[in-house]
């Protein structure tokens, strides 16, 4: 096992990776920026290096200070947390050049399931179905509209090497497609260095399931069940839950192996996340695979009983999974909601400032990571994330009810927060009811019920 | 205004400006409100609405790794700070043996180079980026140094 890891990241996820490191007995590395200088989860690491200014790419994206921070450290690995370099194969190629281990999967596999197009092709290769769409990169705006025509608007443009919801445009017919291209290419171009896109068709009444996947580096690969992703906005998740309410022990059992099958067939180790859309004549749909730990595993956590910030220690290390598929059990019922800092009545702008206040809800079944707390000030150079609220309970009716209670409790004062938001969203029929899809939200945004 | 609705207001003037105890007397109304935290100063009450104005302790705020835009200088006024561009090992001298670059009362101008800090393998020379004699050497030779820290200060030169 490693004596020392270095946590490339910040915020709950920094905490989250330092938390498992220490039940271990392992060193911690922390890294911050400036900014994040007197962020209170950095006392609790072994060391903490300061790497540079505020801005990502000086900082949490500049790879030569992280490596150097881990060489003046004396690390033996990397925790790249989620977001920044976790799917940056880059990064991965020059920490395995350096000797010192990634902990995620190996930069190849990443390559491969970061270009989002080739995944698609793979994931056809091993039978599991995708979204009708291009058989590659867009060559042109013709093959564009030829496709656009095939497969029937609305249409969904996606960068190649996009990704986690960005660099995504809808276009319902050709003067928008037009549009939506040029303008989907440069933002593909300026956030993912690659103008590249591929079409897919829009489903209706689609939902969001993204299954867990743990793989060792020994070839063994299980999954750890579904994620129902579907209340979001804007591509953005906010409330994401297991069992998922919409999708029966059948499908169920179709999404999952197909989500085994493609994470062995690409050699993947490590967690990973496969997401799918599943329509209601229950066809599922493979979108991507995400190549590292997901905001959302704790939900995973709270019904499986599984630590997945170990396991990923222990896969890195070397270790055999020592979780067997039919070993595995689900129980009860968990859902996370995203508490960010921003205000819901002014189209969620994000609000940064200092927290005044910070009571955060407890008792049986709850459980809040967060990096927050009263004093703590929310600068506008990272998303605007301060905590994930968790609740877990032997049925969805008692998770929602413990949803209720745990919001309830839960103040946060000094900048505008998503709580409000949330208490009102879960009393809604269709939310109760676990009948929506990936549009509910906005749906109700739109009508003015929220 | 009942005394219910008094008291709600004393809090949010206490909350509005940070206070950690309010004391005050209207008429026949006395009303005395301390935040659950332990007092800096021991508080006073006078008869008239008065109020003490005792620091709120946030322990939070205090913690010493907080950053300010423009550190100030540790020592003395206007001395220089040399920090460092980069995380990596600190060199005072261009190779093992050699005479070090810089030692305490060393003139130095924009150009001079002051030390070397290894990262990734490379050997990077860092610029004084300022004119004047160094008066102290804050790191030591082989030391591992982040971005930002302070590794020399410079008594700027007349002028």
């Amino acid at each position: 096992m490693f004596s020392r890891v270095l946590i490339a990241n910040r915020g709950e996820i920094a905490l989250r990776v330092l938390r498992a490191c220490k039940e271990m007995g392992i060193e911690t590395v922390a890294v911050y920026s400036k900014s994040d200088a007197g962020a209170r989860y950095l006392d609790l690491a072994d060391e903490a290096v300061c790497i540079g200014d505020a801005p990502p790419a000086e900082s949490y994206l500049n790879i030569p200070r992280i490596i150097s921070a881990a060489e003046i450290t004396n690390v033996d690995a990397i925790h790249p947390g989620y977001g920044f370099l976790a799917e940056e194969d880059n990064f991965a190629e020059i920490c395995e050049e350096s000797n010192i281990v990634f902990i995620g999967p190996s930069s190849e596999v990443m390559r491969k399931m970061g270009n989002k197009v080739q995944a698609r092709k793979i994931a056809q290769e091993h039978r599991v179905p995708v979204i009708p769409g291009s058989e590659g990169p867009l060559e042109d705006d013709e093959e564009a509209l030829e496709l656009a025509h095939k497969i029937g608007y609305p249409v969904m443009i996606k960068a190649a090497a996009g990704g986690g919801g960005r660099g995504m445009r809808i276009a319902h017919n050709d003067i928008s497609l037009k549009n939506m291209l040029a303008l989907a290419r440069n933002e593909a171009n300026a956030a993912f260095k690659n103008p590249a896109v591929y079409l897919e068709k829009v489903l209706e009444h689609a939902r969001h399931v993204e299954v867990q996947i743990l793989a060792d580096r020994h070839g063994n690969c299980i999954h750890l069940g579904e994620r129902d992703c579907s209340i979001q906005r804007r591509f953005q998740k906010l409330i994401e839950e297991t069992p998922s309410p919409g999708i029966d022990n059948d499908l169920r059992d179709k999404v999952t192996s197909a989500a085994v099958r493609i994470a062995s067939a690409v050699g993947y180790s490590n967690a990973g996340t496969i997401e799918f859309l599943v329509d209601r004549e229950k066809g599922f749909y493979f979108i991507e695979m995400n190549a590292r730990l997901q905001v959302e595993h704790p939900v995973t956590e709270a019904v499986t009983g599984v630590d997945l910030v170990k396991e990923q220690l222990r896969i890195a290390a070397g270790e055999k999974l020592t979780l067997q598929q039919k070993r595995v059990e689900f129980h009860g019922v968990a859902i996370e909601c995203r508490i960010n800092a921003e205000n819901p009545s002014d189209s969620f702008r994000t609000s940064p400032g200092t927290i005044t206040e910070f009571i955060v809800p407890g008792g049986p079944g709850v459980r809040v990571d967060t990096h927050a707390h009263a004093g703590y000030e929310v600068k506008p150079h990272y998303d605007s994330m301060i905590a994930k609220l968790i609740v877990h309970q032997p049925t969805r009716r008692e998770a929602l009810a413990c949803l209720r209670r745990a919001l309830g409790e839960f103040v946060v004062e000094g900048i505008h927060s998503s709580v409000p938001f949330y208490r009102e969203l879960i009393q809604h029929g269709g939310y109760v009811s676990g009948e929506f899809d990936v549009r509910f939200v906005e749906n109700l945004i739109e009508s003015g019920s929220l | 205004m009942d005394a219910v609705e008094r008291v709600r207001k004393l809090i949010e003037i206490m909350a509005a400006h940070d206070l950690a105890e309010l004391e005050v007397e209207e008429g026949d109304l006395r009303v005395k409100i301390r935040k659950n935290i332990p007092p800096q100063f021991p508080p006073v009450g006078f008869g008239l609405p008065h109020l003490q104005h005792v620091p709120g302790y946030h322990p939070a705020l205090q913690s010493p790794g907080e950053a300010t835009e423009e550190a100030p200088p540790s020592k003395e006024e206007n001395l220089i700070e040399i920090t460092s561009p980069m995380v990596g090992t600190f060199y005072r001298a261009p190779n093992p043996g050699a005479d070090p670059y810089v030692s305490i009362g060393s003139e130095v101008s924009q150009d001079s180079v002051v030390c070397i800090i290894e990262a990734m393998k490379v050997m990077n020379e860092i610029k004084a980026e300022a004119a004047g004699v160094i008066v102290e050497i804050l790191v030591q030779d082989t030391e591992p140094v982040e971005y930002g820290q302070v590794l020399f200060l410079v008594e700027p030169a007349e002028g």
